[in-house]
């Protein structure tokens, strides 16, 4: 789908987003370090980490709103940093939060940022009907915002940032606490866009995010890229296997998995995930799941739940920091 | 500047969307200017509505004139409300037991007649001294009109005494008069009498000079007529040879002129020669009438002998004595002793009362104009940044001075209207005074307006959180509306306050409200405090800015 009211402006330089050396600290603490890399033209990348990984610190450099405290970033080939004014013109930035009106209707806080933007009142008008258009909400123009569900906010909230066609598509975290079906729009919203040529740099702690919409994932924490590919390559790097994950009523006793072949043991999971209590494991096939049920069985534990899966993005970060990406 | 114009329509728009916040703007501040104003109206002596008049209980045990006089004045004041009671015992429960006034007053019997009678006399007031100002209030009051009946009862006496003085000069007048008209009655009966007297005397001395000039002149008769039988005879004796000689001199006459017309005859023709001969003299008429028979010369009259009497007179009569009635100079009274009094002379402009709503629609139009500031700009601002807003706004070509600038000039529009919406209800509701130049109001209008809105950027910039927004702001606010003078008269306040409160645009902002509506000066008088809430203005932005930028800057 295509999006009809975004036109990208498409750079002569093929990489739209250059960051160098990017650094951004609050006070002693560094919360983005030595950070680099580069979109192209038309590309989805995500930046992808937990809570405190420094993507909202990078996400407001590349946006003009802070600058950078060590290295350079640039969008659609002017520095952040000494021409902010000609870099805004290239980009489009949608906040975490919901950055609207909420006593205004969908259609006023469209026209409003639309003319905010730099549109005249005519185009801006025609821009804003589009956007509705696009995101679902053309029957509920004329409500207010406050009257929105969280969905449909965070796709008004996206309709926004199009308004002025940007070449550079930021995003910080945009499906955050949306429900199914209003994430598909997003989702469709900004792979549209990026197929019209824009720049999409998002940031998302889900992997399931990354996993589907992106063609590039830069996967960092503390500030730092840890890596950086599709996520195809990313998960190509973890480890193989499958991963199982069992859930029992009682604990189950100390080294109980020992002698069992082709299982091994694996990082616990949070105490707060799922039912009862669980364990995890790296297994080389899926037979071996097998053998980890009898093995239970005859420990005389009942089994709540049981899930085996490939090895993902999670499994990555978590091969990388030692850490899941929702801690 | 489109760009500018954007956000300020935004804000507007955002402004009126917000129905609490237009309360709050509009209605709230009229229910508290309208709730202070007759709540604070007995501090300033005038309430127009008469809503707040304190309740005055009234024992008149005197009953006279002058004790419904001061009745009648008492219920005449706006500011009390008189409530005639039967005995003191019911006024000491009014104001010990039930409460319902701070004072009573008792006008004792015979209150009337003792100050008739120039002895000492009080009236009686029965007062909760917990109602300290209802106290002073009535106090003020009652003093007023005594002073007022001291001074009227004053001129009636002086009056009285004057007229009396008066009438007795009149009498004294009227006995002068009557003594002198008496007195001129009996001079003129006394002349008349002598000239009577007079009279009767002339014409009684007049017969008898007739009686005695008869007899005078029948004997002159007699004189004269036998005088003039002598001369008669004398003058017969001597006629006849008088006579011949007069013929024998004109016989000879006649005979000299026959000779001489011989001598001319003879003359011929030399006649005309001779010199014509002396004539002959005529006989004298009075000789000739002499020598006629039978008349005799006139004798000469007789002197008449004129019996005169000497005019007759009388001595004058004395005058009377005058009858002078002496001149009573009156003394002058000596009068109720000097009357001590205060001459009230206000030099400002005001009226001899204040309306208390011309205190509290402006104190009270500022005090909301600045709280409108807080949720309107530094609550407005904080409200963009979590909403994200802001930064949204921010990462588009608008920049942080066109969003602070928008929001500013919004606001400062909305104070302004909100300041003059409050001064016309004031004035259509309260009747406060708007001055002789109420154009004039709008220069400390914008003046705060401006300063308020900047001072929201500054808590704004100083707020950590939006919930820290109304304690630290509100905390500010209220001081300076109160130290500034918004709530009472600064004039309340100590002197090192009224000096801490020139800090305040607050305190410049009533300085020339009061100066231009109470004081009814014309509009130079806001010139110096519209000067300096500008002033105040430009510190409060340049710091908010500076503030707010670094704020956003180092915001994680």
């Amino acid at each position: 789908m295509r999006l009809p009211f975004a036109e990208p402006t498409a750079s002569a330089d093929k990489m739209t987003v250059r960051v160098e050396q990017l650094g951004v600290r609050y006070g002693e603490r560094w919360a983005v370090r030595d950070l680099s890399f580069e979109l192209a033209a038309g590309e989805v990348v995500a930046l992808l980490g937990p809570n405190g990984a420094g993507k909202t610190s990078t996400l407001s450099v590349l946006a003009t709103l802070r600058r950078p405290d060590a290295g350079s970033a640039s969008v659609g080939g002017f520095d952040v940093a000494s021409q902010p004014e000609r870099a805004k013109q290239k980009l489009g930035f949608v906040p975490q939060s919901v950055a609207l009106y909420p006593t205004l209707s969908a259609l006023e806080n469209a026209r409003f940022f639309a003319r905010a933007a730099g549109l005249a009142r005519g185009p801006a008008r025609a821009a804003a009907d589009q956007a509705l258009a696009t995101v679902g909400l053309s029957e509920r123009r004329d409500d207010a915002v406050a009257t929105f569900s969280g969905g449909m906010r965070r796709r008004l909230n996206l309709a926004c940032g199009l308004l002025h066609a940007p070449a550079v598509l930021l995003l910080d975290e945009p499906t955050v606490g949306v429900d199914p079906q209003s994430r598909e729009r997003i989702f469709d919203a900004v792979r549209s866009y990026a197929q019209g040529g824009a720049a999409v740099l998002f940031s998302t702690h889900y992997i399931e995010e990354a996993e589907l919409l992106c063609d590039r994932v830069l996967l960092i924490d503390e500030g730092r890229l840890l890596a950086e590919g599709t996520p195809a390559a990313l998960i190509r790097r973890a480890r193989g296997g499958l991963r199982l994950e069992l859930a029992t009523r009682e604990p189950l006793p100390h080294g109980w998995e020992r002698g069992l072949s082709g299982v091994e043991p694996a990082e616990p999971p949070p105490d707060s995930v799922g039912l009862g209590h669980r364990v995890r494991l790296h297994i080389e096939e899926p037979a071996a799941a097998a053998r980890v049920l009898e093995r239970v069985a005859a420990l005389g534990h009942a089994v709540l739940e049981l899930e085996v899966r490939p090895p993902g993005l999670q499994q990555v970060f978590l091969e990388l920091t030692g850490r899941e990406l929702r801690d | 500047m489109r760009r500018l114009g954007l956000l300020v329509a935004k804000d507007l728009r955002l402004l009126l969307r917000d129905r609490a916040g237009l309360v709050f703007l509009g209605l709230a501040p009229i229910v508290v200017i309208t709730v202070a104003g007759l709540s604070l109206a007995n501090l300033y002596g005038s309430d127009p509505t008469g809503q707040s008049a304190y309740e005055l209980p009234l024992v008149d045990e005197d009953g006279g004139p002058l004790a419904r006089e001061i009745a009648r004045r008492l219920e005449a004041e706006p500011a009390l409300r008189v409530e005639p009671l039967a005995s003191r015992e019911e006024a000491e429960r009014w104001v010990r037991d039930r409460k319902r006034a701070g004072t009573a007053l008792v006008i004792p019997r015979g209150f009337e007649a003792a100050l008739r009678a120039g002895e000492p006399v009080s009236l009686v007031l029965y007062t909760d001294a917990v109602k300290y100002l209802e106290r002073l209030n009535v106090r003020l009051r009652l003093g007023q009109i005594r002073d007022a009946l001291a001074a009227e009862q004053r001129e009636a006496a002086e009056r009285e005494a004057q007229a009396k003085r008066d009438a007795l000069h009149l009498q004294l007048s009227g006995l002068q008069t009557a003594f002198e008209q008496a007195r001129k009655e009996a001079s003129t009966e006394a002349e008349q009498a002598r000239e009577r007297a007079l009279a009767s005397a002339r014409r009684e001395a007049e017969a008898a000079r007739r009686a005695t000039q008869e007899r005078v002149d029948r004997a002159m008769a007699a004189a004269r007529a036998e005088l003039a039988k002598s001369v008669d005879a004398e003058l017969a004796a001597l006629r006849a040879p008088l006579r011949g000689y007069l013929d024998l001199v004109a016989e000879r006459r006649r005979a000299f002129e026959a000779w001489l017309a011989e001598i001319q005859r003879k003359a011929g023709s030399h006649a005309a020669e001779i010199p014509p001969p002396p004539s002959f003299p005529e006989l004298p008429p009075e000789l000739a009438q002499l020598l006629a028979e039978g008349s005799a010369p006139a004798l000469p009259p007789l002197p008449a002998l004129d019996v005169a009497l000497p005019e007759l007179s009388l001595p004058p009569l004395p005058e009377p004595p005058p009858l002078t009635v002496p001149s009573l100079a009156l003394p002058e009274l000596p009068g109720p002793p000097g009357e001590l009094r205060i001459e009230e002379v206000d030099v400002s402009g005001a009226g001899a009362t204040l309306n208390t709503f011309d205190q509290n629609v402006p104190g009270f139009s500022v005090t909301f104009l600045l709280l409108g500031m807080l949720l309107g700009v530094s609550m407005g601002l904080l409200d963009e940044r979590d909403w994200g807003t802001f930064d949204r706004l921010r990462s588009l070509p608008v920049g942080l001075g066109s969003v602070l600038a928008g929001k500013l000039l919004a606001r400062f529009a909305v104070g302004v209207a909100q300041m003059l919406l409050l001064f016309a209800v004031g004035r259509a509701a309260f009747g406060v005074s708007l001055g002789p130049q109420p154009w004039a109001l709008v220069l400390p209008i914008a003046g705060i307006a401006f300063a308020g809105a900047a001072f929201g950027l500054v808590v704004a910039a100083v707020a950590p959180s939006r919930e820290s927004v109304l304690p630290v702001g509100s905390a500010v606010v209220v001081s300076m509306a109160a130290m500034g003078g918004c709530w009472w008269p600064i004039d309340l306040e100590p002197r090192w306050m009224r000096r801490v409160a020139l800090a305040f645009p607050t305190t410049w902002a009533m300085d020339a409200f009061n100066d231009l509506m109470i004081r009814r000066r014309d509009v130079s008088r806001a010139l110096v405090p519209t000067a300096v809430m500008t002033g105040y203005g430009l510190l409060y932005l340049a710091v908010g800015i500076a503030l707010f930028r670094r704020r956003v800057e180092r915001a994680p």
